[in-house]
């Protein structure tokens, strides 16, 4: 896996916003979908979900193990939620539900408002993921900083941020560099055994060196900054953001989504489950 | 100076120490995260080694250290692999939490910790961390409300295995990272 952050939406239309824009975007379609349970108002959040991703152009190809993994692990947790919950439908009480039939071997029961239910949240899932992903491939990694210190967030806090972000590659290499070494003494890391401890174990000589070398080094950091008076006055950065126009109305338009799907849950069906009628047997 | 040292008003003070090591305990957890060890048996539950980096950091290094630390890095642990920063963002609190608990752990077993041996104290940290990822993880049941996931799901798929497996895991490498740490540390003057 490629930990580097990379800026595969570089000089896409989304890349060209401000950067506070795809964080504060992604806050408010959060809060708006986990608030809907009406599937053709999910369906209509995933086609912006999309449309936003879209504009990131982010080749498919440099992501395509990311989508693998994402959509495997949702699928998984809807089909285990499905199982487990034992066809119970949290919105619909039990005697309301439209029954199919029942799981053979584990006895489940499917009915029509439990199939609609896993989907909404299948959907749910994918359209955040969606959105999400342009927040590490479609921002310049040296503006993470600025983008959370400009959204209000303490600056020592932002410049642990952007920190964090320009340590990654390095630390990453150490890490290659500690296994490779650790290979080369003949250590074989896979695990082996079916105890899960010993498995965990075998990590140890891998994780403590690359920990306590990243630490130790850490003293020129610390003093490189106590050096320049870091903490003592009001910081400034290097990159300057401005909202735009086209940036002020998007901005302005995912905050309605957020207002809408808040209110709509409050005034209307939107937060509960609709079940398609040709769904619903005899 | 670590904050096994620190007394209550200095564990939450800022200062450029705290911004450093916040930052390396986040890109070290979000990069180390996605090395998982698959547990036999279950299907979607498995080991993180890195997860240790959370409690460990909180207890070397104080709660927003280890807060920072289990909050950001799960973030970008999340980021990196597909998942998003966002989509599952109680448990990246959950994270921080558990950090922030651990780095209060020196306040509430201070008196074990204090002038006794390394094993002692390194002890005394997996038993914080431990503590630290039964109450942290706590908001695994947000995902009731977020999700819609029943009671028993969110038990049975997501607390219980998360906590068995993340103590085992603080239990085994948090100890042995203070056993490297500390007398590296004493002997740095750190």
């Amino acid at each position: 896996m490629n930990f580097v952050p990379r800026y595969l939406g570089r000089g896409s239309w989304l890349a060209r916003r401000d950067p506070r824009l795809l964080v504060v975007g992604l806050v408010c379609f959060v809060f708006a979908a986990i608030q809907v349970w009406d599937i053709r108002l999910m369906l209509v959040l995933v086609a912006i979900a999309f449309a936003w991703y879209r504009s990131a152009r982010i080749p498919f190809g440099e992501v395509r193990r990311l989508w693998v993994f994402a959509i495997a692990f949702v699928s998984l947790l809807v089909v285990m939620n499905g199982v487990i919950a034992s066809g119970r439908v949290q919105q619909v009480p039990g005697d309301l539900v439209h029954l199919y039939g029942y799981l053979p071997v584990v006895g489940t029961p499917v009915s029509a408002e439990s199939i609609v239910f896993a989907a909404t949240q299948f959907l749910r899932f994918i359209a955040m993921i969606a959105m999400g992903f342009p927040l590490a491939f479609a921002i310049d990694p040296g503006a993470f900083g600025v983008t959370f210190a400009r959204l209000g967030v303490p600056y020592r806090f932002a410049f642990a941020v952007d920190l964090t972000w320009r340590f990654i590659p390095s630390f990453a290499a150490d890490f290659r560099t500690t296994i490779d070494a650790q290979r080369v003494r003949g250590l074989d890391l896979s695990p082996t055994g079916r105890n899960p401890i010993a498995n965990l174990a075998r990590q140890v000589p891998v994780v403590v060196p690359t920990v306590v070398n990243a630490i130790t080094g850490a003293e020129d950091t610390i003093d490189a900054m106590d050096l320049r008076a870091f903490g003592t006055g009001k910081r400034t950065w290097l990159h300057e953001l401005r909202f735009d126009r086209t940036d002020r109305i998007v901005l302005v338009a995912f905050a309605a989504l957020l207002i809408g799907a808040t209110i709509a849950a409050w005034t209307t069906s939107s937060a509960l489950l609709w079940v398609p009628p040709f769904m619903i047997p005899g | 100076m670590t904050a096994l040292t620190m007394n209550r008003s200095s564990l939450w003070s800022i200062d450029s120490r705290v911004i450093v090591y916040s930052a390396i305990g986040a890109a070290l957890y979000g990069i180390l995260v996605s090395a998982q060890l698959p547990v036999p048996g279950t299907t979607a539950v498995s080991i993180r080694p890195a997860f240790a980096l959370v409690p460990f950091f909180g207890y070397a290094f104080g709660p927003i250290v280890g807060f920072f630390t289990g909050l950001v890095g799960n973030m970008i642990g999340d980021q990196i692999s597909g998942w998003g920063a966002l989509t599952s963002y109680n448990w990246s609190l959950a994270n921080g939490v558990v950090g922030l608990l651990a780095g209060l752990g020196p306040l509430y077993i201070g008196r074990w910790v204090a002038g006794s041996s390394f094993a002692n104290r390194a002890t005394a940290a997996a038993v914080a961390g431990a503590i630290a990822v039964v109450i942290g993880f706590l908001l695994a049941f947000y995902d009731m409300i977020k999700d819609q996931l029943d009671f028993n799901a969110v038990l049975t798929t997501e607390y219980l295995p998360v906590v068995i497996v993340d103590v085992i895991t603080t239990a085994v490498l948090v100890p042995a990272l203070l056993y490297v740490w500390l007398p590296t540390a004493e002997r740095t003057g750190r």
